[in-house]
Order: C-alpha cells, then structure tokens, then sequence
C-alpha cells in the first residue's frame, strides 16, 4: 500500500472542474466586499488547499497560533454569559463563533474540532477556546465546497456538521448582516435554504484570519465598513479577533519580494498579497474604535450618532507573529509594527 | 530544522508521478462494516506502545481519546509476573534519568516494583587491547556533601511492562479497549461512506482477530492515528511502505544473570553501585557487566555468532570463569580459552572446570588493573539467552494517519544501552505532539501535526544510533595499528577533560 494520503486532489479535479469565473460574478454584488479578482485568485488555489505540503503550508501552519490568541483574549476578557448560553461548570465550551471568510476551513475545521460531542462525557476539561458552536461563511464556492469535503474525512467534524453545530455558508457577509434580527424568525436566508445565520444575541467571537488585505476598497465598500459589520454582529463583551499584515517596507519585502519568489524560495503563491491592501496595526485600532461607534449606532436604529460612550469597556489588543522557515510561526512581541500580526478587539459589555 | 527525509521532499514530486504512486491504494469498493473508531489504535504491547497509552491516559487534554492496544502476547501473563527476589529476568534495560523522569510524570514509576531496579553512579569502561580506560561519573559536576547523581536505573523489561499495564488499568476502563491475545489480519483503507456519512477512505482499518482462533470473524477497526510500535518487523511500517534501511552486525549479545562476590567494602560513598564495561576488539565486541540489586548483575556480551553460541554451550562454571576472564585476561588469552576443548558430560564429576583452572594459572600472570568488577561467582539458571545485533533505521516515522515509535523506527547496537531510552524518547515526544494537537483543534492523525514528531526525533535517534554504530566498528579493529592508537588517544583526551565527559555524560542523558 502507499501511503494513505487524502486524495483530495486529484478526485474534486476529475469530478468537478473549477468553476472559477461563473460564481464570481453570482457572488460579488454590488454592495458585497468581495473582490471579483481575489475571489479567482483563491479558486485557483482551491484543489490543493488542504495538501499539507501545498500551497497553503504557511497558513496552516499559523493555525495554532489562532488558538492560542484566541485564548489570550478570552483569558483578557470573557464574553458576558447570557442566560442562553451560560453553561454549568460542567460544560466551558458555550461560546459561538462566527469566522467570516473561512476559505477552505483551516481554522473553522480545527475550531470544530475542539466542540465537545453531546455524548461524550461532559466532566472534560473543556477547550481553550471554549467552542460550542461555529458559522464559517465564504464567498467562493469552490472553498466552501472544498472544506465541506475535507470536514466528511473526519468522523467527529461530520457530525458536528449534521447535527448543526458546524455550518459552512457560501454567502457574504453582508448576507449575514441582511438578516436583521427581526427576520431571522421568518426564515430569510440568501442562500434560500432557510438556514438562521445570525444569531438573535450575537457572536461571542467573530474571526477574521488573513482576510481585512484581501478587501478592495470602493465607494461603498472599505474595510472600515467591513469591519464595523463584524462589529455589528458581536455580542457585548464578544471579540472580533483577526489577523492581517502591516503596510511597511519590510513587510513588503517579506510578502511581496520573498514569499512570493519562484520555487524554492517562496512560501506563498504568485498574487496572494497585494501590498497596498495590508493595514497598519494603528489604522485598524482606529477604524475599529470608528467601526464600534457606528455599529452601535446602526444596531440602535436612531437618529442620535453615539460617541465615546461606544468605546467603554473597549480592549484593543495586538501581537505580532514572525514565521521561521523550518521552525514555524512564533509570537514576537514587537513585530506587529512591520510584518504579520493578530489583533483583537472587544465590545464593552 | 527539519531533517530531509521524503516527506519533506514530497511536495515537489509531479502530479501526473503522484497519481501513479497513489494508484495502488484500493478504493474498498465492498467494505465489510467498520465496528469502531478509535483516535489511537496502537499495534504492539512492549515497553514503548504501553508507555504511549499510559502517557495518553495520564495528560489531561488526551485521557478522553479513544484509544486500543493490538498485542500478540497474552498480556494476562505480563500483568502477573512475579519472581522472587533472588531471580532476575535476563532483559534488563538501563533506563536514563530523563526516562525515569518521563515514567514518574506519567504515574507509571509508582507502580514499578522499586526494590528490584537498581541505580548506579559510576560506570567504567576501557579498552581491553591498550588499556586505555574512561570512568564515567558525576563527581566532577558534584559537590561532595550532595549524593552522587545516577548515571541510569538497571529496570528489567518484564517489571516495566507489569508497572505500565497496572498504570493503565489504574485510568480506568473508558475509552480504552485492549485486544490482548490478537493479531492485525489486514491494514486497509476505509470505505467512503454514505453520502453524509464520515468519508473514511483516507483512514486506516484493521483487521483484528484472536490468535489461533481463525473461524471466529474479526473486529474491523479504524484509526485516526495508528502507531506502529511493532517492532522491528512492523506490519505498520509495511502497510505504509515506509523505507527502512540497515544491517545486521553479524554479532550477537549474550545476556545472563549473575550472581558476584560481596563487594570490596571501600566503595565511597557506601551503597554507590558501579557498571563495568570493556572493549574486546578481538572477540566482536564488549563485555559489559550492569549492577542488579542483592549482589545481582545483568550481562550484556556482544560478539561473534561462533563465540555466542559456544558459550551458551557452556557449563555454569565454565560461562562464568569465561565472563571473569573477559574482564581480566589479555586478548590472546581470551582467543585461547574461547577456542577450548568443552569437556564432554562424562567428565564433568572433575573437581575443577578446566575454564576454571585455566582462567586461576593465566591469572597468576597476567597484571591488574584497578577498575576490575567484583568476581562473578555464578550465573542464575536458564538465564542464557543471546539475540541477534542489528542496525535499522526507518527513513522517516511518519506517514498520513501513521507513526511508527521504539523498534518499529530504530533499532541500534546495545553498546550504549539507549535502545530503550530512544523507544521512551518518542514515546514522550509522540504524547505531547498530540497533546498539543488535541489542544489545538488539530487532527491528530494528519501530516501536519505529526510532522512535529519526526522532526523532534529523527534527528536525535540518528544521531545516538550512529555513535554507537561508529563505536562498535572503532572497537572491532584488533590489534595495537593506528585505530587503536587512534582510539585510546581519544579516551585518555575524554577521560582528562572533565568539561567534555560532563558534556558526554549530559548528552547520553538528555
């Protein structure tokens, strides 16, 4: 026998030939913050998102981190229990999750993964990140489509993802913040499955790896209005925790010039990152104090613009990741200012 | 950095050769059920896949997993081994500190019948053609007033394997099944399920049945991670076509139970225990000799195929006055004895062995030198035993949904007495490679978390497999040429530099 690799790969090719033009234009809407090009550039990539030794090697070899960072906030702040979803001592794992722009499942599929099953006997320990639900949304079919195959290859994410306690969405998030509150109940959904994708008392935690770059910004759209979106959908006292990269020269040179260089020396592949697109730690404190002010004001619904008072009980947090070649990622306090960085923020309760 | 070994260099392999590699896997176009999913399953219930259970069941994060052990042995037996103080089982393993301390973090050193392992302090060795000699011991990093630190612990495999067992029965019976008494029919790829159902066509299924019951049908189970702790032969390591590379020394250690004089009463500080071991270069290798409690000794003996098997055809008296010689004699000496005549069972009524007599005349003539082990004065019964050495090593220790740990991986020469030690080794770094995947959100069984382990182990286990390789020839050339030169010019420099010994010492123990 060879080895048992997943065969990925070569069957999602034969089956289905990548739709790489059709969807974008069914999914990129007028109002979305999808990116017609960025949404090809990740289609291509679809077939190999999951070879450990592929293109995506560096992110998924990022993926623990996110845990681990994720952790770090909760331990900073905890998401206030609501009487829904307090849960006894027994069971830690009571938050819900939101990860927008989920890709291939990278970081939904292990955050899955750590969600207790109903059966198993509820006195373990608990998980870090506390997980007892998550909603993984993306525009691009293919990934969707890609990362519901790869959760069918594990038997205890399968099940989380029959019984509902794991979603993958192929829509945007502007899909998400169309179902207000209110119409949740009648069922509207884009997707036409009825499927209630926002949940009447928020998310404790709504995650946005390595996606804040990949925004265009237009008139309508910036990541500004994209993050202030996120805001919306948080929980008091939830985190919007994310990931993304700073605009500096050395970044530029480590992303643009290095990363991206010919086989054997780049990481990443050709048209990943566009170095314009990367945000600066400071910009995206800033946007998101601005995006807190104004998705309270759009949650409110009145006339009366909301000012700092928006802003109590806020937590900005940062920390910047330097990746290793033949180590891995590791956290460098510091490194935030000029390369690769997690940052967080939370809601005042 | 990562060692480069074919998993690294996978990626770039073309497609289209990819495909064909692959195509051999079989689609399991008519599975029979799978009755059970485990997140460990386990094949091989020696020292190393006990060890792995019992660290998955001691952490936290990993005492949850669903785990199971394959073994062929009736582990019923195992979990009852009793011997009376003055016997000793003859495989006995040194097991390093930072094994021991692995075995305490675990819970499993408390189950371990204490009294029969025996530490020691100190450890000389030399060289049988020059003389050239190194001693190994702490007291150079020690202060005085401080106990001497332990160079290993003397631990019979048989009082390891019980302590592990009952260490396991002690977590409790969840999650955890044991086929004792069992066999792995077959290693396959799952079937691809219902439509929503798990996909399990990248997950290995085993085929497990009773031994020598072939009508009743065998439980097929599957595995998130499977680990090969099987051995050198490993059915694991076959399934993934994992290469292994190696060879056989063409040696065979010797081992025993012996039973020594009291010891010379100045030994400081009191109660301190000694390990002895001497180069014998025109016999195939060394002699050594590893202090067991109540006066008790376990030897190790590495030589010829020929000289193996003619001592084992020795009488009591004539084996033992042969491993006193060993320690004492010169090489032509040895050479002389190995080669006599073994009187015939009629004469054995004589007063004395003629080993015996010949080893007490050259004696007479032959100098002494300070470093001598107490006399062996006899050998515990049915204790004679010899194995074959050899040299493998897997060229990696990973596959998708497959680790292989302990011999399964590698196997060395015993000159060193790490064979073990790098089985716990990877035993210690597999559990928390997992216990950090688990925390993670990680698969267990994929690529990316078990790549930790290979490149946490590899490299270490080539490096201690091939000193000890190295060693074995540099102590195999006879005579005074230049390697011997050579050689003891290289142990008089260790023995002289107390910075490099402690460095040495520190490194045999990490």
């Amino acid at each position: 026998m060879t080895s048992i690799r997943p065969t990925l790969r070569t069957v999602s090719l034969l089956l289905r030939p990548l739709p790489r033009r059709s969807h974008s234009t069914t999914t990129s809407r007028s109002t979305s913050s999808v990116s017609a090009s960025e949404v090809s550039h990740f289609s291509s990539l679809a077939s190999s998102w999951w070879d450990p030794m592929g293109p995506s090697r560096v992110l998924h070899l990022m993926n623990p981190l996110r845990h681990d960072f994720i952790a770090s906030c909760l331990a900073d702040g905890p998401p206030s229990p609501t009487p829904s979803t307090a849960g006894s001592p027994a069971n830690p794992n009571t938050l819900h999750y939101l990860d927008v722009g989920c890709g291939g499942g990278i970081f939904a599929e292990s955050l899955a993964r750590t969600i207790p099953l109903p059966n198993s006997n509820a006195e373990s320990g608990g998980t870090v990140t506390r997980a007892a639900s998550i909603t993984a949304i993306d525009p691009t079919t293919t990934l969707i489509q890609i990362a519901r195959d790869h959760a069918r290859k594990d038997p205890k994410v399968s099940a989380h993802l029959n019984e509902g306690r794991f979603r993958y969405v192929n829509c945007t998030l502007e899909d998400v913040i169309a179902q207000t509150p209110n119409n949740i109940t009648q069922g509207s959904n884009p997707g036409g499955s009825g499927l209630e994708l926002r949940r009447k008392d928020g998310f404790d935690v709504v995650t946005l790896f390595e996606v804040l770059e990949h925004i265009d910004s237009t008139a309508s759209i910036s990541p500004l209005s994209f993050l202030t979106d996120c805001l919306r959908l948080l929980k008091p006292g939830g985190w919007l925790v994310g990931s993304t990269i700073a605009r500096t020269w050395p970044s530029f040179l480590v992303n643009q010039v290095i990363a991206e260089a010919p086989w054997p020396i780049g990481v990443v592949p050709k048209g990943t990152h566009e170095w314009r697109k990367f945000v600066n730690p400071d910009e995206l404190e800033a946007w998101a104090s601005e995006g807190l002010m104004r998705s309270s004001d759009l949650e409110r619904d009145s006339v009366m613009r909301s000012g700092s008072e928006a802003l109590q009980g806020m937590q900005w947090k940062c920390a910047g990741v330097v990746y290793f070649p033949g180590l891995g990622w590791k956290f460098v306090p510091g490194s935030e200012s000029w390369g690769n960085y997690f940052w967080a923020v939370r809601r005042g309760v | 950095m990562r060692p480069i070994s074919p998993s690294v260099l996978r990626p770039y392999v073309c497609p289209s050769c990819r495909t064909a590699r692959f195509s051999k896997r079989r689609f399991g176009s008519k599975p029979a059920p799978v009755t059970d999913i485990y997140d460990v399953i386990c094949v091989g219930g020696g020292p190393a896949g006990l060890a792995l259970l019992a660290a998955l069941r001691a952490s936290p994060a990993t005492s949850k997993l669903k785990v199971a052990l394959v073994e062929s042995q009736n582990l019923d037996k195992s979990r009852s081994w009793k011997l009376d103080p003055q016997h000793f089982s003859n495989r006995v393993s040194s097991l390093t500190p930072s094994s021991v301390s692995f075995l305490q973090k675990i819970g499993a050193w408390e189950h371990l019948d204490v009294a029969r392992t025996q530490p020691y302090q100190a450890m000389e060795v030399w060289d049988g053609e020059t003389g050239s000699k190194i001693s190994f011991d702490w007291s150079m990093e020690t202060s005085p007033f401080e106990d001497l630190r332990t160079v290993a612990t003397m631990t019979e495999n048989t009082n390891l394997v019980r302590a592990l067992l009952s260490r396991i029965a002690a977590s409790g019976d969840e999650n955890l099944s044991i086929f004792s008494e069992s066999t792995v029919s077959s290693i396959e790829n799952g079937g691809s399920g219902e439509a929503d159902g798990p996909d399990l066509s990248a997950w290995p299924v085993l085929s497990v049945a009773p031994t020598g019951n072939s009508t009743s049908s065998p439980s097929r189970i599957a595995a998130r991670l499977l680990v090969g702790a099987d051995g050198i032969n490993s059915p694991v390591r076959r399934y993934t076509d994992i290469a292994t590379e190696g060879w056989d020394y063409q040696r065979h250690g010797v081992v025993a139970t012996l039973s020594l004089a009291d010891q010379v009463p100045t030994i400081f500080p009191v109660g301190s225990r000694t390990a002895y071991q001497r180069f014998l270069p025109s016999l195939g290798g060394p002699i050594a000799v590893l202090p067991l409690p109540n006066n008790h000794a376990t030897l190790v003996w590495s030589t010829t195929v020929e000289n193996a098997a003619y001592l084992k055809s020795l009488s009591p008296g004539a084996f033992v006055a042969m491993v006193n010689a060993a320690f004492r004699l010169g090489m032509p000496d040895l050479q002389y004895m190995m080669r006599m005549e073994r009187p015939s069972t009629s004469i054995t009524d004589l007063d004395e062995d003629p080993h015996e007599s010949e080893l007490t005349w050259r004696l007479q003539h032959t100098p002494s030198v300070p470093q001598l082990p107490p006399m062996v004065t006899g050998v515990q019964e049915g204790s004679v035993a010899s194995f074959p050495l050899r040299f493998r090593h897997a060229s990696t220790y990973i596959s998708p949904r497959v680790a292989l740990v302990g011999d399964a991986a590698h196997v060395i020469h015993p000159l060193a007495g790490q064979g073990l030690n790098l089985g716990l080794g990877d035993v210690a770094s597999l559990s928390s490679t997992i216990e950090y995947a688990v925390n993670h959100g990680m698969d267990i069984g994929d690529i990316l978390t078990l790549e930790r382990y290979t490149a946490d182990r590899w490299a270490t286990n080539a490096k201690i497999g091939g000193t000890c390789d190295v060693l074995h020839k540099l102590y195999n050339v006879p005579g005074q040429g230049p390697v011997a030169w050579g050689r003891s010019l290289g142990f008089e420099i260790i023995d002289r530099l107390p910075f490099v010994k402690g460095f040495l010492m520190r490194n045999a123990n990490s």
